[in-house]
């Protein structure tokens, strides 16, 4: 492998987890709802993934458990925040914090050894052969085909060319207007908070099945925040996040590179670099004077028929 | 006793055939019964008005038809059949469309997109062409132009007010309830309104229309109802209705309290012009003028009025008075002065007081007690507090008085400004600018959602104001209200000042010419 | 007929609010308990050696007392941005950063007198941590840029930055760990001896003090009163002509100045050098901290103590074979009870009345 073509792996594998989790933030945030858990989501994805290969051996089998884990530390956030109508910020904290700590309690049996399985390669006929970009870009596992491609896909279809993408899309923007004409706001933005949190947990997943691949405590290390921040930066559209989390992915490998050669620079600072430039991007669309990303109008706000 | 045994003022044949029969409806939110055992009948092929003060409990009613909410006890029976309706889709499937004050759009979406959301006939694969055809083929079938592709943000008051009845009607809607729909109506667009809710109504389909424009419902209703305090206190057909036996039946047995009429005398002193504008311009955010080239004196001793259709710049004028808002061009001249105090604090300390039109979200801290509210301009005085102290409790004994004097009818300060009913929220607010406004009052739309007593008390405040040299801006939607207030009535439209009549030459006629952006046939001295 | 309908207040006072957090945090105990039970343990027990070991004895109560001081001022310093409406998740990272910034005077700067010497370490914290937040604060004030990741962001960054500093620069030459400093030489001096409070050190004096300076400016300055303000409705602070800007700006750099603080406290007073995970999570417990004491500064006290009375449940667990993160999750169950229970505080359950007009009893 080249050193092109190496960078170009190692961003596609460390970006499908920035990916996989800022596609599942989209659609919370789509439907209205701040979900600052994504951090706690990947922490019980990626722990849950562990624990259930270690008995089966099969990755389809973790990342099934990852997904349903998501799925009810899911229903959990959207009681509180969509039912109860409960601060999504205090939520979003709790379960981050929740989430980081029963997988790191859960988890301890697991802690730093390898996983007992991971994703296999998964070569594209043909294409694999291209010189240079065959081996960065069509020898990967399924999970980076799905975070940058087959997912990013299917939700623009979703969002932008269906009648219910069209009616999901509504409710971030002004729930009365949604249940005006007779939508059924709660139980969507329910479904959708469920549904996003379960692709954050499948993130969590990939990050010890594949990109790790072992489970430890803290082995998320922000990831989920920055996940977040590439929602708002890339203006909540599928594929500028997935172009997002390929320049993140990128930010990372370029870190790795320059430890394996020894270009001089202490690791913590190569480690500071994707919070550094996540900083920055979230600051950019102000710089440049494109003005602020136009978020979903509603996204925060608890939604009451009887507002007064 | 039986529900049916009870005293009716319909007749039994009529109640069989009736659009809609609402009976005993009752609601209650905390700390208020909006509704209380309200019957209601809606005949088919008739215009039919709700009326009554701000808090009689129209919008519940109607909330309760559409879905919205639920009534703690009666029932509603259409064309006969009880239905129980559950949400606004099993209002829409009976057959009932509401357009709501505050139109219920999507701002970011289309005109197209807005029509098609949540429709079970939208498409399932979106596309812009399709929903685009469709919507211009739904406006030539109902005859209400829209142009599909604009952005609701980008539209006018009365052009979202298509959208929302076009989208109404285009899910078969046979009842057809119009909450206040000619606020943000120019005199134009208010025929074309009537017009096509005349033609609704001759195709056998009903309509019920909130209003408090009683000129309005005599002109265009066939029937009415008139609520008061939660109940429903009369109905019947509107022949032989007048204004006067309406408003008697409004207000209900109190005595009306007498209007306060204008008080002619001159103020001396009264040539003086505390505050002007001269070619003051106001842009939005994304460049758009709201306010353009503005010219306008407020005289001390005199009350001026300020006409013109909801949107067309009233936000941005009271702001630009108030010190809230910089111009971006022009100057604003406080005793003849452009280089004086600049910002809000410095307004208010020389003595601008302002009654901004939304009071929840900018006059009060919603969320703050009460006392909080009442000492938002008096916190920084030598009475609350010395240096950058304060005491608490001057600070609660000069909170105390502002509530008392302001009339409001609660005893204790604790409680959060917004559990107060709208009256109260309005009579803090004004108090408390009225005690600062020592050369100038704005006050953008202050009798919305007063009754009837408590808008005589405003005016006679206003009116006192007048006579002790303050200048009055008096910015509103009713024509009647500033004919029977102002000194003069300067009319806004879109972000200029289209013509300023003293108000011996201003009528109802010339005023809604120039509101609606046309040029008086004679000049204006 | 009688029946009961639930009825929503839009708003309700702060006594109901705490009132629905007391209830909330005991709630989540209970909750936390039948889960180990679930698995085995005995809550009860548990409990009871958590609070014995905590306030049974004098070295528990210092104990307690010297990990519920770096909570309050995390706490504190979140306060103080809640009462402006933001949200300041970044309290870590300043806490480090103020660490390291005293360690910094304390290791390298001139021997003085002892006091001063504490003096400059606490103003450079101070400095440090306001210094650390003012990105994100500009950028929220000047961008809009979410407040809530910009200052969570840079606590990896300060994190990573102070490993780097005490495994590299600053190690300790002649220690034996690999990631510290050496002994920073003049500690802040514990309290007197007649007080009967050996254990602790002068930092908890200023935590108290600074908890009560807090709550006078609060309530007794013109300036408290804005803030307040300023943190109900933006709009109605600017309409009142205050300037929202400055108060905003203000309470961000106070409020990391006093994380940093914290985390000179906690170097000068407690642990005597800079080391890696100085902080166990302080900055996010401070959050809860903040939280549960609607944002009153005395209030921080008590959910300081009581938070910390729950991070030393993790210990009393970990001696059971449940790993001390278990404390971690607990203060997530905490703080989702209580955002629930403060919504739960809106609802009262209202008889109905018969209606009036139907020739029904009135």
């Amino acid at each position: 492998m080249s050193v092109v073509s190496g960078l170009l792996s190692n961003a596609l594998v460390s970006g499908a987890v920035l990916a996989l989790a800022g596609l599942g933030e989209l659609l919370a945030e789509r439907v209205g709802v701040l979900n600052l858990g994504v951090e706690g989501l990947m922490a019980l994805g990626a722990m849950s993934a562990v624990a259930a290969v270690s008995g089966t051996h099969d990755p389809a089998v973790g990342v099934l458990a990852a997904l349903a884990t998501g799925a009810a530390a899911g229903s959990l956030f959207a009681f509180a925040t969509v039912v109860a109508r409960a601060s999504q910020v205090l939520c979003g904290m709790a379960l981050t914090m929740g989430g980081m700590g029963l997988a790191a309690t859960l988890g301890r049996p697991f802690a730093g050894q390898p996983s007992a399985a991971t994703f296999p390669v998964l070569p594209i006929p043909l294409l694999d052969r291209l010189p240079v970009l065959g081996d960065a870009l069509f020898r990967q596992s399924l999970p980076v085909y799905v975070a940058f491609l087959i997912l990013p896909l299917f939700l623009h279809w979703l969002l932008f060319r269906t009648r219910h993408g069209l009616a999901l899309r509504a409710i971030g923007e002004n729930p009365a207007a949604c249940d005006a004409v007779g939508m059924k706001v709660l139980p969507l933005r329910f479904a959708y908070v469920v549904l996003g949190a379960a692709i954050s947990a499948g993130a969590g997943a990939y990050l010890t099945l594949g990109f790790v691949p072992s489970w430890s405590d803290g082995v998320t290390a922000g990831r989920g925040w920055i996940a977040v921040a590439l929602v708002i930066f890339a203006g909540y559209r599928p594929w500028r996040i997935v172009a997002g989390a390929l320049l993140f992915g990128f930010v990372g490998a370029l870190g790795y590179l320059a430890q394996a050669r020894d270009w001089g620079i202490p690791s913590a600072f190569l480690g500071m670099l994707p919070y550094l430039v996540t900083l920055l991007f979230m600051m950019l669309p102000a710089l440049t004077g494109r003005g602020r990303v136009a978020a979903p109008a509603a996204l925060g706000v608890a939604y009451y028929r009887d507002q007064r | 006793m039986q529900p049916g045994e009870l005293p009716r003022t319909v007749l039994p044949e009529a109640a069989r055939t009736a659009f809609v029969r609402m009976r005993g409806i009752t609601k209650s939110f905390y700390g208020a019964r909006a509704n209380d055992g309200v019957d209601f009948t809606l005949q088919g092929g008739e215009i039919h008005a709700l009326l009554g003060e701000n808090g009689a409990g129209k919008s519940t009613l109607m909330n309760v038809l559409t879905g919205l909410y639920q009534p703690d006890s009666g029932e509603i029976a259409i064309e006969g059949h009880v239905r129980r309706i559950a949400s606004p889709a099993d209002a829409i499937e009976a057959g009932i469309g509401m357009v709501h004050q505050h139109f219920k759009l999507v701002p970011a979406f289309t005109v197209a997109e807005n029509i098609h959301l949540g429709w079970n006939e939208t498409p399932f694969r979106l596309d812009p062409a399709s929903l685009a055809a469709r919507t211009q083929a739904l406006s030539d079938r109902f005859g209400l132009a829209v142009s599909p592709g604009a952005r609701v943000a980008d539209l006018s008051a009365g052009e979202q007010q298509r959208v929302e009845i076009l989208r109404v009607l285009a899910r078969g809607t046979r009842i057809l309830v119009l909450d206040e729909p000619t606020a943000v109506l120019t005199p134009a667009e208010v025929r074309a309104l009537f017009a096509a809710l005349r033609a609704f109504r001759a195709d056998g389909n009903a309509v019920i229309l909130i209003s408090h424009k009683l000129g309005e419902v005599l002109e265009i209703a066939d029937a009415l109802t008139v609520m008061r305090a939660g109940r429903s206190v009369a109905t019947g057909s509107t022949a032989g209705a007048s204004r006067s036996s309406l408003a008697r039946l409004i207000i209900g047995d109190t005595a009306i309290p007498a209007t306060v009429a204008r008080n002619e005398t001159d103020v001396p002193g009264a040539q003086a012009v505390p505050l002007a504008l001269r070619g003051v311009s106001v842009r939005d955010h994304r460049g758009i003028a709201l306010l353009d080239g503005v010219d306008l004196d407020v005289r001390a001793g005199e009350i001026l009025g300020i006409a013109g259709v909801a949107g067309n710049g009233q936000r941005a004028l009271s702001e630009v008075l108030t010190g809230c808002v910089r111009p971006d061009a022009g100057d604003v001249l406080l005793d003849g002065d452009a280089s004086g105090p600049r910002g809000a604090r410095e307004f208010a300390d020389w003595g601008v007081g302002h009654i901004p039109e939304d009071r929840l979200r900018t006059a009060l801290a919603a969320d703050l007690p009460l006392g909080e509210n009442a000492v938002l301009r008096d916190y920084r005085g030598d009475a609350a507090g010395s240096g950058p102290f304060l005491f608490p409790r001057r600070l609660a004994r000069l909170a105390r008085r502002i509530i008392d004097d302001a009339a409001v009818n609660l005893r204790d300060s604790r409680i959060p400004a917004r559990n107060l009913s709208g009256g109260n929220q309005q009579r803090l607010v004004a108090e408390r600018e009225r005690r600062i406004a020592s050369r100038v009052l704005v006050a953008a739309y202050p009798t919305r959602g007063l009754d009837v007593g408590a808008v005589a008390a405003l005016h006679a405040g206003m009116q006192a104001l007048r006579a002790s040299g303050v200048g009055v801006v008096l910015i509103s939607e009713e024509i009647e209200e500033l004919l029977a207030q102002a000194d003069r009535i300067a009319v806004l439209f879109a972000g200029r000042i289209a013509g300023i009549l003293p108000v011996a030459q201003a009528d109802a006629e010339r005023l809604g010419l120039l509101m609606s952006g046309q040029v008086l046939p004679e000049p204006v001295s | 007929m009688r029946g009961f309908v639930v009825q929503r207040v839009p708003s309700v006072s702060g006594r109901v609010r705490n009132a629905a957090y007391a209830v909330s945090a005991l709630v989540a105990v209970f909750v936390a308990g039948l889960l180990l039970a679930a698995l085995g343990l005995h809550p009860l027990a548990l409990g009871g050696s958590v609070l014995k070991q905590s306030l049974g004895s004098r070295f528990g109560v210092q104990d307690l007392l010297l990990l519920a001081s770096p909570l309050v001022m995390c706490g504190l310093s979140v306060s103080l941005m809640l009462r402006v409406g933001l949200w300041n998740i970044g309290a870590d990272g300043q806490f480090y950063v103020g660490a390291a910034c005293a360690a910094g005077v304390a290791l390298f700067g001139p021997h003085g007198s002892p006091l001063l010497v504490q003096i400059t370490m606490g103003l450079a914290a101070m400095a440090g941590g306001a210094l650390w937040i003012a990105v994100p604060a500009l950028a929220r004030l000047l961008l809009g840029t979410s407040e809530i990741i910009a200052t969570l962001l840079l606590n990896f960054v300060a994190r990573l930055g102070l490993d780097w500093l005490v495994t590299g620069p600053w190690r300790d030459p002649h220690g034996m760990a690999a990631a510290q400093t050496a002994r920073i030489p003049d500690p802040l001096p514990k309290l007197p001896r007649d007080w009967h409070l050996g254990g602790l050190h002068w930092g908890l004096a200023v935590v108290l003090g600074l908890a009560a300076l807090l709550a006078a400016a609060f309530r007794f300055t013109r300036w408290g009163f804005e803030l307040r303000i300023c943190g109900a409705n933006r709009d109605t602070a600017a309409y009142a002509g205050m300037n929202v800007r400055r108060r905003l700006f203000q309470a961000m750099l106070l409020g990391g100045a006093i994380a940093g603080l914290g985390g000179m406290l906690e170097l000068s007073g407690t642990v005597h050098r800079l080391q890696s995970g100085l902080s166990n999570g302080y900055g996010y417990v401070g959050i809860i901290v903040a939280v549960l004491a609607a944002s009153s500064p005395l209030g921080c006290v008590f959910t300081g103590l009581l938070m910390a009375l729950v991070l030393n449940a993790g210990l009393v667990l970990q001696t059971q074979g449940v790993p001390s993160s278990a404390a971690l999750a607990l203060t997530g169950l905490i703080l989702l009870f209580a955002a629930i229970g403060e919504r739960l505080a809106h609802y009262r359950i209202v008889p109905t009345r018969p209606v009036a007009g139907a020739g029904g009893v009135a």
